[in-house]
């Protein structure tokens, strides 16, 4: 990647063309130009400035507005900043939505924000997919109804089959100008998208043709100019750099003390480490970054180091379909024999914790989750006479050293990765040094790039491979990860079935029932998908489930949780967020929103 | 009891006379090599430099126990009398790394050299020799060998099949490159057969094949062999590149792969933290280039008399 850690591959980090300077002259003034660099896509000159395509030159937080910022709650995917929505109410039974959007909000043409902006762009959503604009009805957590209250409030009601994630999913709608975008929509837009939700037969189906249809349309838009509701607007763009002025008609314009933001281009890591190292980035948001370069990183002038919470963690995943590992005792063994602490220290030392134990939840998380609950799961510790003893309890054979399977036929561990992830290659490698030690044939095998590895795993071509999980705050999303889509469970017209293995994307091939002990026999999936609707005191309960049988069936071995390391350098700007703050994984355009970062006085 | 040595140069009356011309310009040649060698001593260093990588390649791994030992307190350690070059991400010994990996690389250059030179050599000798069609449709298939662009077709390549022995690497890459070969092996040809010494051979009703065989192929010969150590470099350059992209199969050892590493996960190229790890395989591929430019350099003045500074 051209190498990127594996949290960069989830946030679908793409890094190809080189950077460079604007090649203009910037005209700093007073509030003087913030650099950073835009860590969810790269940069793409000719992309148009619309959001919904997936390179456009759209920058979240600067001049892409949602209608509000999701916090970095550890467990309640709910907590919102406000942004274009200044406020909301939810009805107690969470069906109901009403938006008020913030009275000054305008866009940077002087026109203001209004409910059509929103509802506008809700149906340009709907013709992109999503949870809560699935065209099917049935589908959890849909929106059914939008209705316009007033020129500042919107209602969105949700479909029959709730889902908690509803308001998080509204509130994350990306907000465009009706003025603009609008034109997109055919004028019967809003009564085929009725017939497409409501109707039935060949009419329903023409409908929901007709909008899905829609999307190429909607990503190629390419409007004349940028028309923002953010603080900045973009000015101009090349392959080294975009820039953006202040946007003089933000609703809370003076929040913002940059003039200018220069977001830079980057082909890599590499590019990222220099950047700090010179001292040239106000802020740079996660970046993999090896012991030694983070020392040259804390040299430079000004520079600092803000670390906080992130809702993922690096896993090692097993096919359960494929002999041994349809064993747990197999699995189990694998974890007494894998020394976390090391692979976290040669794989990712500054931007990961090991992980305690396997949960299928970042630590963090796991425990204001199961509390004193997550102290009883087994920490799987390094212990070589536990893991013989597995291993014998599931039929392997020691042979002169080293393990076969129970036929007396090589064993050999094949662990998969793609080879651009290089954090997670130099774990395998650890790993695999470290199974070997202990009489235990393993290579590390890795795959070209990542979309091919996804492509090999999903077709059920690896025993082995490594796996991110625990991508919260969701507890739904959390344990999808683990007896999701991937494990055989899916959910479909607000149904949920289970396939057979190696079919329909299910590699993990796990057993659609386990037993869980004092639990009794449990359908994990089905438990995870009720996690989509449950009340907060039932997610509790379903979550300390799962995470015990995530435990003691160990599907993947938690290997180590990220943390969230982003620089900062206060030569320039100060007021940054500090240490484990909610804003943290959002851009520096949101924390200038919320009133952070200042000029620096001489 | 008296024991007669035969004299050197003094000819065995019970030898045929082929043998012992066969037999003495074998020694001629040896001595002459010995007397370009010996000419220049960078023509030496360049012998010593591959008689060692290929001492390396061969017994290199067996000095070495198959898990190279690993220090998990010396990641990414510095030059110590321990570690000449330092350690990996692992604590692994740099140098042991670059010398278990030399059988890879130096297999895999050979292969590559081996089905270059066999391929491109007997395209191009048929298609010169026989003109006509058979030259047309070679030199047609040369000319598509030639135009495809390597690196790209590998990256695809590497996607559906995992290039997993340092043969099916030499293969690949040897199938790839033959074209060159082909055309400058066809223009020598066709300059060749219209010499005196091939008209003679025709004359004389001699067979294709030992007209291909025994004339014009030892005229080309030192051509051939230079353009077999060139792919050599050719193929080290191709497949150590290929690993450092990180699109063929990991292997801790290989030169591509420990560069990828000490670039992507040391930041070599940022801090001198991992500087070792990177340069010790940039050296070796270095050394092994040199040694064989050396060696070219020597092949060049034996094979060619006008060059030879008696």
């Amino acid at each position: 990647m051209k190498r990127l850690a594996a949290i960069a591959a989830l946030a679908a980090i793409a890094t190809a063309t080189a950077c460079g300077s604007t090649g203009t002259t910037d005209t700093a003034t007073a509030g003087g130009v913030y650099t950073t660099i835009d860590g969810s896509k790269q940069i793409n000159a000719s992309a148009p400035i619309n959001p919904f395509n997936p390179v456009g030159s759209v920058f979240s937080g600067y001049n892409g507005m949602a209608l509000a910022w999701p916090k970095n709650d550890p467990i309640d995917p709910n907590q919102y900043y406000p942004a274009i929505a200044s406020s909301w109410t939810v009805s107690p039974d969470q069906r109901e939505v009403v938006i008020h959007l913030q009275p000054n909000a305008r866009w940077s043409d002087g026109e203001p924000v209004t409910s059509e902006d929103v509802r506008v762009s809700i149906g340009l959503a709907y013709t992109q997919g999503g949870t809560a604009y699935a065209l099917d009805p049935k589908a959890a957590g849909a929106a059914a109804d939008i209705q316009v209250v007033d020129g500042k409030t919107i209602r969105i009601t949700q479909g029959a089959n709730r889902s908690s994630m509803f308001l998080s999913n509204l509130l994350s709608t990306v907000v465009v100008p009706a003025h603009v975008f609008g034109r997109l929509l055919p004028g019967d837009f809003w009564s085929t998208l009725k017939l497409a939700q409501t109707g039935s037969g060949q009419a329903a189906e023409r409908a929901k043709s007709r909008i899905t249809g829609l999307a190429e349309k909607v990503i190629g838009f390419a409007p004349p100019h940028d028309v923002s509701a953010g603080p900045f607007v973009l000015e101009r763009v090349n392959p080294g750099a975009a820039l953006l002025r202040r946007n003089p008609y933000f609703y809370n314009s003076r929040a913002i003390a940059p003039d200018k933001v220069k977001v830079l281009n980057y082909t890599g890591n590499e590019q990222i480490w220099n950047y700090l190292i010179s001292g040239r980035l106000d802020n740079a948001p996660f970046t993999s970054v090896p012991t030694a370069v983070m020392e040259r990183i804390q040299e430079a002038r000004g520079s600092r180091v803000v670390r906080g919470y992130s809702p993922v963690s690096t896993a090692m995943a097993f096919n359960q379909a494929h002999k041994p590992y349809d064993n747990a005792h197999v699995r189990r063994a694998l974890a007494y024999l894998i020394d976390r602490a090391q692979v976290t220290r040669i794989a990712s030392p500054e931007g990961g914790t090991p992980a305690a134990t396997t949960s299928g939840i970042h630590a963090k998380a796991a425990r204001a989750w199961l509390g004193d609950g997550f102290d009883r799961l087994d920490p799987y510790r390094v212990d070589p006479a536990k893991a013989a003893a597995e291993l014998r309890a599931a039929g392997m054979v020691l042979r002169g050293g080293k393990w076969a399977m129970p036929d007396g036929k090589p064993w050999k561990v094949q662990i998969h990765v793609p080879a651009s992830f290089s954090d997670w290659v130099s774990a395998a490698k650890s790993i695999s040094s470290q199974l070997v030690d202990h009489g235990i044939d393993a290579t590390v095998v890795t795959a070209a790039d990542y979309t091919l590895y996804l492509g090999e795993l999903a077709d059920g071509k690896y025993d082995v491979g490594f796996w991110l999980i625990g991508l919260g705050p969701s507890p739904y999303n959390i344990f999808q990860r683990l007896f999701g889509q991937a494990n055989g469970w899916q959910m479909f017209g607000g149904r949920l079935r289970h396939v057979a293995p190696g079919t329909e994307g299910n590699w993990m091939g796990g057993p659609q029932v386990v037993d869980a002990g004092a639990d009794g026999r449990v359908d994990p999936g089905e438990l995870t998908a009720r996690l989509n609707f449950a009340s907060p005191q039932e997610q509790k309960q379903i979550v300390g489930v799962l995470a015990r049988i995530a435990n003691q069936q160990v599907p993947v071995i938690q290997l180590w949780d990220y943390v969230n390391t982003q620089f900062v350098n206060t030569s320039r700007y100060t007021a940054f967020p500090p240490d484990d703050d909610e804003s943290l994984r959002l851009s520096s355009g949101v924390w200038m929103q919320l009133g952070m970062i200042k000029k620096r006085q001489a | 009891m008296t024991v007669i040595i035969n004299p050197e140069g003094v000819a065995d009356p019970q030898a045929s006379p082929a043998r012992t011309t066969r037999a003495t310009l074998r020694r001629n040649f040896w001595r002459g090599v010995w007397r370009v060698l010996r000419r220049k001593p960078s023509r030496m260093a360049g012998v010593v430099i591959i008689v060692l990588f290929a001492l390396m390649g061969i017994a290199g791994p067996l000095l070495y126990p198959d898990n190279l030992p690993r220090d998990d307190n010396a990641l990414y350690a510095p030059p110590s009398l321990a570690h000449p070059f330092g350690t990996d991400f692992e604590g692994t010994d740099v140098l042991a790394l670059v010398v278990t990996g030399a059988r890879y690389v130096l297999l895999t250059g050979l292969a590559t050299a081996a089905i270059t030179v066999a391929v491109g050599t007997a395209i191009g000798l048929f298609a010169g020799f026989r003109r006509g069609r058979w030259d047309t449709v070679l030199m047609r298939l040369t000319d598509m060998n030639l135009a495809i662009p390597g690196l790209p077709l590998l990256l695809v390549l590497s996607t559906v099949w995992k290039f997993e022995g340092p043969l099916e690497m030499g293969l690949v890459l040897g199938l790839l490159g033959w074209g060159g070969i082909a055309r400058a092996v066809r223009s020598q040809t066709l300059s060749l057969r219209e010499r005196g010494f091939i008209e003679a051979a025709r004359g004389l009703g001699l067979p294709t094949r030992h007209i291909i065989g025994r004339e014009l192929l030892p005229g080309m010969a030192p051509y051939i062999a230079m353009n077999m150590l060139i792919a050599v470099t050719g193929a080290v350059y191709a497949q150590v590149g290929l690993f450092f992209l990180g699109v063929l199969p990991f292997e801790s050892n290989n030169w591509g792969v420990m560069l990828n590493l000490a670039v992507f996960n040391g930041g070599a190229l940022t801090t001198p933290a991992a500087l070792p790890y990177l340069l010790a395989p940039l050296l070796a591929i270095l050394l092994l280039t040199l040694g064989i430019v050396l060696i070219v350099d020597a092949m060049d003045e034996i094979f060619n008399p006008r060059l030879r500074e008696e």
